[in-house]
């Protein structure tokens, strides 16, 4: 039975049951948690120890790259690569190179942060199976899930239905395992 | 408090997953969709026959067709402004418009980047602008502004889509899961990306949101300046000029926060919004668009001032443009971003439907006109007199210019049909703080 | 020209086969019908053809004729020295081969050579050698060639405007032939404009001979009637007048146009410049006295506007103040300084009378000449090179013998009278009246519609024949390519009535062969070669005042509202160019007009009429009256109008047809040229299209004069800072000099451009818009007063700047700079943003706003030159320098491994100025004539202060000197 069990599932009505929840499982010494809320919830992700990557690094970095190759470019084709004769202006007009640089720049940082955001939220990915358990989908409504999956060391589907009816939830259900 | 939240996300979730759409919604997308037609047919006759069919001539070798591009430019950059502004401060009013102002600028965009294509004497060769390994191998000539601009309104094109698409990431995962018919479902549950309102997703979710909308800041400014570079690098006396950079900016601003306006206005009445978008946010936003109004009139002061300073030939041109023959559209340009704003002041007129409407339509049309005055207007008077000469616009032209408005107003309605306008899960997170 | 009918080989004795020289016949031949076959099947069934086949087709036929390009079986005779003939080595086919020849205006010939490729000529110079020349040209020789590809040129015979075949006009020859001589050529009647062709003169006296019952007419629609009038009264004998104008120290001209419309314009311009530049000499004085605006007296130091009436009276108050030393009270004011100059020029001093002066006016010139002693050094006088015409042989008299019923039959030489013959005789009408009238003509025109019967007339470029200039000196006119539509010389067609082998060639020789004699044929040749008879120029003529002559009495004139004036046009000319679509679209000097004429008035009297430009009006003189728009023109004669000959065409073809008014329905027998009349408004208004609106000189010194004593143009240094680096141009530099004191506004390089660099024509709507092609512009400014302003014109193309402002905003590098600083416009990388326009501060830059190159209007692709690209639509063009040409003679130099020599690149606009006021070279080469010209301290570049560096710079013009100078 187990093996087809992906964990178990306990439904809260409140933000607050659940980050109250989340305490006390990591207290209770799960690891492999999951928690589902309609809506950013800051204390449940501290809980869980979810820390945001340092997106503005990567951007910037991204940048960066970005804005080099479109300097890069612009002074190689245009100075080096076909050297043309334009308006009689120097073949290296830095400061003409300028603008684009900049906004090609933004452009890298802002694709890489999106980029960053889904590898990070392993998106996407259209099935899981917390899709499976029944009334899941008032999570983007106005329910809120804790779910340990099957993975955890102390996971044992009694003892942790036991344990997750002790937290107050509305219900507790089994996470198919598909 | 379960049922509290019901309350509120269903209306916004109504309103897409509602199967029979309002006769008065269907009007006019019926209504748009025929100026779409329009746009197609004037685009089509452009292209085939050639930019002869519009008024251009020697010197005036723009016509409508970067005065739409700038006025389009304007509606976007003015609203990705506001948008990313609201998401950076968590403003309160962020919830209630953020998401159609960054439609707005979307579809805005969308139509402005058609004109620099369509604009050109060859248009199927759009693409040499940028640096493919072409035939003789030549490259694009990376210091013309136009070059600048052609990477300008790309990114554009495409961070302001992402702003709105992570935006809407989550509300598309609701919608999935409120939808019954299982195409829809379908439909929803692919551009949600298998969203499944994981508090860790959440989080990187919010930070990619916010860093997003901080780089549309530096874009927007950079997009507009390059749009106001495009006239300002050039020897023409009425433009060059390096105060054009600003005045594209705070004019574009006025516009953009109008056209939120507007369409804040209309969605609250038409979509019945009330509790989202309160009186407190209508409120809010005509002091903004009163406020960037006094903005631009200082700037229409300052531009006087500077021209008249400025060498002979400069104020010479300015002059022209104030009382040439093109002088209507500079005063009436004054009159409607600068003057019609001011009403503001009233607090009835804060609270009219109607003022609101009349209003962000005028802003639009006046910041129209100022960027007719500027290109047509300056074009008139150049160094030799011997080519002093006049334009006068056709009915492709116009045709171009209803057509895209037409284009914007389809897209803001199945818009406001397909997809939530005014985010949800923003909402419940509201609801749940106040709470807190 | 493949649908007119294939010829029978020579059916009539007296139309030899060789009469027919065309392709038709050509491709008949069979050995080329196999050969055709063989090689193009699908050309020689096309129906119609395209340039390329049309091209081999010429080019084989030619070899398998074995006619190299227009030489050969009698097209020219020993192939011109100007040009290696194809068979002999050395020569490049696909180089250009030149031949001289010499085209007709007003019966005169001005001597020009044919740029011709593969047997098709696609552009038109000026001949060195010739006097009416010396090299330059004018609009009206430049457009020939597009006239000779002119679509609507008339291809078939018609009888009663149904077409025939040459068959049929071969009976219709035969029986006239047999008629002519039945009754000595009683009842028949030939009308042969004058024209200065010793062979048609000798044809014509054998005809006479022949048929002495036929009567002759030979009108002149534009000789300056009053000319010989005027001597006969004065010196008792006709004579023409041959100015040196590189003698004058004053010129004094009462009407006329000498830079335009008097015979020898382009010479009379030459030499007035070449005066001007001769450092020697003080600079000279031109003071015109006219009624209506002309080039010469926009040019002039002193201009002074007087109603037509008022110019004898002006006249003969210098007459009296020189003759009698007693200025009559109630002359000019201008008079009394005028004799102070004349006086002080003496025999230095040249007064000319225009061609449309009453003969009062030619006498009291011709006196005052005399008086001054101006005859031998300022002026010469010759026999009339046009014999005048005797009044019983002008179009009156044939008038009335046509309405008196005497005449059965009619034969039109290449004359258009319908359309140009006085009004008042009606002469379309009268043609209709005659039982069997035959035209020869170019196109089918008015008298073709009138006529029992036409006959296609060939291009004067497809024909042999003879021509005198204005100073008497012969030319020939050769072919300079096959005929392109089986069609007749007036000579061939004379020659054919007489029974003679009618072959242009023969006709000719057989002309000078009397004269010549033993030394014939190396005369001939010669004279071939050079396209003029050497030692041919009219013997000078001594002349004398007749003792007892005296002004005719000027009886008091009739009081007029109006006096009105008649004037050629300056695009098209006496309305023979209508059809010619670069000529339509010319901007006309003064009034930029194109597409169309108006009535000139002055602005105060249009002010006085409450009128403005483009107000329709109704001129009335006597019981005619004609409708035209108005054209306010400052320093137009008050209370008079100008009206421009040569619009209103009812059957012109498509490009002529009814564009403009015509101003012949006022243009009566007795007074041709001035009349007097009224006019009233008729309350509407018509747009009239031009191609500047402003007129006023702009404050920034765009266009620079200077004084004589200090010719200094000021203005910025050469080298202004700049940001950029300077780029060093190894090798050739090019530049130009553009000489302002020496344009005088002729238009000639305007149409030369357009001939050399295929300019698109776009058409009056286009124009309206301000899409005019046209590379090379001139403008036009005004200063001063309008009753009598200063005028400038400033020729404008592509000033190559150094720091091209155009080139920095282009995206895609498609106008960049060429390693000799040319700024090179690469069409087939252009996309058509604009913005480079946007960027020219000298906007002489056009863009292919639709497909012009394939629009109705467009020249037939024969007529282009093949050496320069046709631009496709959505691309920018403009001014190249005429690149192809430095290519061509950097080819010629690295064939002979030399350098390019200074002068050897010669510009179109450059080579067409009659003023040289163009100069092209290498700015690098320290002794070129460009860089002394641009080292004068004339020199200055338009817009310096904006340091775009251009490499063409302006000299400045140089003020009026003298009395009422500036």
């Amino acid at each position: 039975m187990a093996a087809v069990l992906f964990g178990l599932a306990a439904e809260f009505d409140t933000p607050e049951r659940l980050v109250q929840a989340v305490e006390r499982a990591r207290e209770a010494g799960y690891t492999k948690l999951e928690a589902f809320s309609p809506f950013p919830l800051k204390q449940a992700a501290d809980g869980l120890g979810e820390r945001a990557l340092p997106l503005f690094v990567i951007a910037a970095g991204a940048a960066l790259v970005g804005a080099s190759i479109q300097y890069g470019a612009q002074f190689y084709l245009n100075a080096v690569d076909y050297p043309l004769n334009v308006g009689g202006r120097p073949l290296h007009s830095w400061p003409a190179f300028i603008p684009a640089t900049l906004i090609v720049a933004i452009l890298w940082a802002g694709v890489a942060t999106l980029l960053t955001f889904l590898f990070r939220a392993g998106l996407p990915r259209l099935h899981h199976p917390v899709f499976a358990v029944p009334g899941f989908e008032r999570a983007s409504e106005d329910r809120f899930f804790l779910v340990i999956e099957h993975g955890d060391p102390q996971f044992e589907p009694q003892r942790c239905a036991a344990f997750l009816e002790s937290l107050g939830p509305s219900t507790v259900r089994e996470v198919p395992a598909s | 408090m379960s049922s509290q939240a019901q309350a509120f996300t269903t209306p916004l979730a109504e309103a897409p997953l509602n199967s029979r759409f309002g006769l008065a919604w269907r009007l006019a997308l019926l209504a748009s969709l025929l100026l779409v037609g329009l746009l197609v047919l004037t685009l089509g006759a452009s292209i085939f026959w050639g930019v002869g069919l519009w008024g251009v001539n020697i010197p005036f070798v723009w016509g409508f067709d970067l005065i739409n591009y700038a006025w389009w430019v304007g509606v976007a950059n003015g609203a990705s402004l506001f948008a990313a502004i609201l998401v950076l401060r968590q403003h309160d009013l962020r919830t209630a418009v953020n998401r159609f102002a960054e439609a707005i600028a979307l579809f805005g965009v969308i139509c402005a980047g058609l004109f620099p294509i369509v604009h050109l004497g060859r248009p199927w060769l759009f693409y040499w602008v940028f640096p493919y390994p072409a035939t003789y191998h030549v490259w694009p000539q990376f210091r013309s502004t136009l070059t600048w601009d052609f990477w300008a309104i790309s990114t554009h094109v495409i961070l302001t889509s992402l702003l709105w698409y992570i935006g809407l990431i989550p509300d598309l995962a609701t919608l999935r899961d409120r939808a019954r018919r299982p195409r829809v479902q379908k439909f929803y549950g692919f551009f949600a990306l298998g969203w499944r309102n994981s508090v860790r997703h959440w989080v990187h979710h919010q930070a990619a949101h916010r860093l997003v909308a901080i780089l549309i800041l530096p874009l927007i400014l950079i997009m507009q300046s390059t749009v106001a570079f495009e006239f300002a690098s050039t020897l023409i006396p009425a433009w060059h000029d390096t105060r054009l950079p600003l005045h594209f900016v705070a004019t574009g601003l006025v516009q953009g926060l109008a056209a939120v306006l507007l369409v804040a206005w209309l969605l609250r009445w038409g979509l019945r919004l009330e509790p989202f978008i309160d009186d407190r946010d209508v409120d809010l936003l005509s002091w903004l668009v009163l406020a960037s109004a006094l903005v631009t009139g200082f700037l229409y002061l300052d531009e006087a001032a500077a021209a008249l300073l400025a060498e002979p030939m400069q104020t010479t041109a300015f002059l022209n443009r104030v009382f040439g023959d093109y002088a209507a559209f500079y005063w009436m340009a004054v009159l409607c971003c600068v003057l019609a704003p001011q009403i503001l002041w009233w607090k009835r007129a804060r609270r009219s439907v109607l003022l609101g409407v009349i209003l962000g339509l005028s802003v639009s049309a006046g910041v129209w006109l100022d960027r007719f005055s500027i290109i047509v207007g300056g074009f008139q008077r150049d160094y030799l007199p011997s080519m002093w000469r006049s334009y006068s616009p056709t009915w492709t032209e116009a045709g171009l210019l209803v057509g895209t408005i037409g284009l914007f107003a389809a897209l803001l309605l199945l818009f406001a049909r397909t997809l939530p306008a005014v985010s949800m899960f923003e909402s419940r997170h509201d609801e749940h703080e106040d709470r807190a | 020209m493949n649908d007119s009918p294939p010829f029978s080989s020579g059916s009539a004795p007296s139309a030899p086969r060789r009469l027919w020289r065309s392709l038709e016949e050509l491709q008949d031949a069979p050995d080329l019908q196999a050969w055709l076959d063989a090689e193009f099947p699908n050309i020689a069934r096309a129906g119609s053809m395209d340039r390329r086949s049309w091209l081999r087709l010429v080019g084989a036929s030619l070899a398998l004729a074995g006619l190299p390009a227009c030489s050969g079986e009698g097209a020219v005779g020993d192939p011109p020295l100007l040009s290696p003939p194809e068979h002999l080595p050395g020569h490049v086919p696909g180089t250009p081969l030149f031949v001289a020849t010499s085209l007709e205006l007003a019966g005169l010939g001005r001597g020009v050579l044919v740029k011709t490729q593969e047997g098709r000529p696609f552009k038109i110079e000026g001949n060195p050698l010739h006097p009416a020349s010396l090299g330059a040209t004018d609009v009206w020789a430049q457009a020939e060639v597009l006239s000779l590809y002119d679509p609507d040129r008339s291809r078939t015979p018609l009888q009663q405007g149904a077409e025939r075949t040459w068959e049929d006009a071969e009976r219709l020859l035969a029986t006239m032939r047999t008629e002519l001589a039945f009754g000595r050529g009683k009842g028949w009647r030939f009308l042969l404009p004058q024209t200065a062709s010793p062979t048609l003169d000798r044809l014509v006296a054998a005809m006479r001979q022949g048929f002495p019952e036929a009567r002759w007419h030979r009108p002149a629609p534009l000789a300056p009637s009053g000319a010989q009038a005027g001597a006969i009264s004065a010196f008792g004998r006709a004579v023409d007048l041959v100015p040196d104008l590189t003698q004058a120290d004053l010129v004094l001209t009462l009407g006329g146009d000498i830079f335009l419309f008097e015979p020898g314009h382009i010479r009379l311009a030459a030499d007035w410049q070449a005066r001007r530049r001769n450092r020697e000499k003080p600079l000279p004085r031109l003071v015109a006295v006219e009624s209506t605006p002309s080039l010469a007296g926009a040019r002039a130091d002193q201009r002074i506007p007087l109603r037509p009436r008022l110019v004898e009276g002006f006249a003969h108050a210098l007459w009296a103040g020189l003759a009698q030393n007693a200025v009559p009270a109630e002359a000019h004011p201008a008079v009394a300084t005028l004799l102070a100059e004349l006086r002080r020029a003496g025999p230095r001093a040249v007064v000319l009378a225009g061609r449309e002066q009453p003969a009062a006016v030619h006498a009291l010139a011709l006196a005052i000449n005399a008086h001054l002693g101006a005859f031998g050094t300022t002026v010469h006088a010759i026999e009339p090179v046009v014999a005048p015409t005797p009044p019983e042989e002008d179009l009156p008299a044939l008038a009335e013998a046509i309405t008196a019923g005497e005449v059965s039959g009619l034969v039109i030489l290449g004359a258009n009278p319908a359309y140009d013959a006085p009004a008042d005789l009606d002469f379309g009408r009268l043609v209709r009246r005659v039982p069997l009238s035959v035209h020869l003509g170019f196109g089918r025109d008015e008298t073709a519609a009138a006529s029992t019967w036409h006959l296609p007339k060939c291009h004067p470029l497809e024909s042999f024949g003879d021509l005198r200039a204005f100073d008497g000196i012969v030319g020939f006119r050769q072919p300079a390519c096959v005929r392109l539509v089986p069609s007749l010389s007036p000579e061939e067609l004379l020659a054919n009535l007489l029974g003679q082998a009618p072959d242009g060639r023969e006709l000719l020789a057989a002309t000078w062969a009397e004269q010549w004699g033993a030394d014939f044929d190396i005369r001939f040749t010669r004279a071939l070669e050079d396209g003029v008879v050497e030692g041919s120029a009219a013997p000078r003529i001594p002349v004398a005042l007749r003792p007892d002559w005296s002004p005719a009495p000027r009886p008091p004139l009739p009081p007029a509202e109006l006096d009105i004036l008649f004037s050629l046009d300056p695009s098209l000319w006496d309305g023979s160019y209508a059809n010619n679509a670069w000529l339509q679209e010319l901007p006309k000097p003064l009034t930029k007009q194109v597409w169309g004429n108006a009535a000139l008035i002055a602005p105060e009297t249009a002010a006085a009429r409450g009128l403005s430009t483009g107000d329709l009006i109704e001129v009335i003189a006597g019981e005619r009256r004609v409708a035209a728009p108005v054209w306010l023109l400052p320093g137009h004669a008050p209370d008079t109008v100008t009206l421009p000959l040569g619009y209103g065409r009812e059957s012109a073809g498509a490009v002529g047809w009814r564009v403009g008014f015509d101003a012949y329905l006022l243009r009566t027998a007795a007074d041709p040229w001035i009349t007097s009349g009224t006019l009233t408004p008729l309350g509407s208004q018509v747009e009239l299209i031009s191609t500047q609106h402003h007129h006023a000189l702009p404050g920034h010194a765009v266009f620079r004069i200077v004084s004589a004593d200090r010719p200094d143009a000021g203005g910025p240094p050469a080298k202004l800072p700049s940001l950029y680096p300077e780029w060093r141009y190894e090798g050739h530099a090019w530049g130009m000099s553009i000489d302002l004191d020496a344009c005088i506004g002729c238009n000639a390089c305007v149409i030369a451009c357009q001939a050399e660099n295929n300019v698109m024509v776009v058409g009056p709507e286009e124009v309206a818009r301000g899409r005019e092609m046209h590379w090379l512009r001139i403008d036009r400014y005004h200063g001063g007063a309008p009753e009598n302003p200063d005028t400038f014109f400033q020729p404008v193309l592509c000033m190559h700047c150094e720091k091209a402002p155009c080139e920095v905003v282009c995206p895609v590098n498609a106008t960049v700079h060429s390693a000799e600083g040319l700024n090179d416009m690469v069409y087939n990388r252009c996309v058509g943003t604009r913005t480079c326009s946007n960027n020219c501060p000298y906007k002489v830059r056009r863009f292919n706003f639709f497909d012009y190159s394939s629009a109705e209007l467009a020249p037939p692709d024969d007529a282009l030159n093949p050496h320069v690209t046709i631009r496709e639509r959505g691309v920018m063009e403009k001014c190249t320098y005429c690149i192809q040409r430095i290519w061509t003679a950097r080819t010629q130099a690295n064939v002979e491994n030399r350098p390019i020599r200074d002068g050897e690149i010669v510009t179109a606009c450059q080579q067409a100025c009659p003023t040289q006021a163009f100069r092209f070279g290498d700015v690098n080469d320290e002794n070129s004539a460009v860089s002394r010209l641009k080292r004068e301290p004339r020199d200055y570049a338009m817009l310096g202060e904006l340091n775009t560096q251009p490499r063409t710079t302006y000299l400045a013009r140089i003020a009026p000197t003298g009395e009422n100078g500036g």
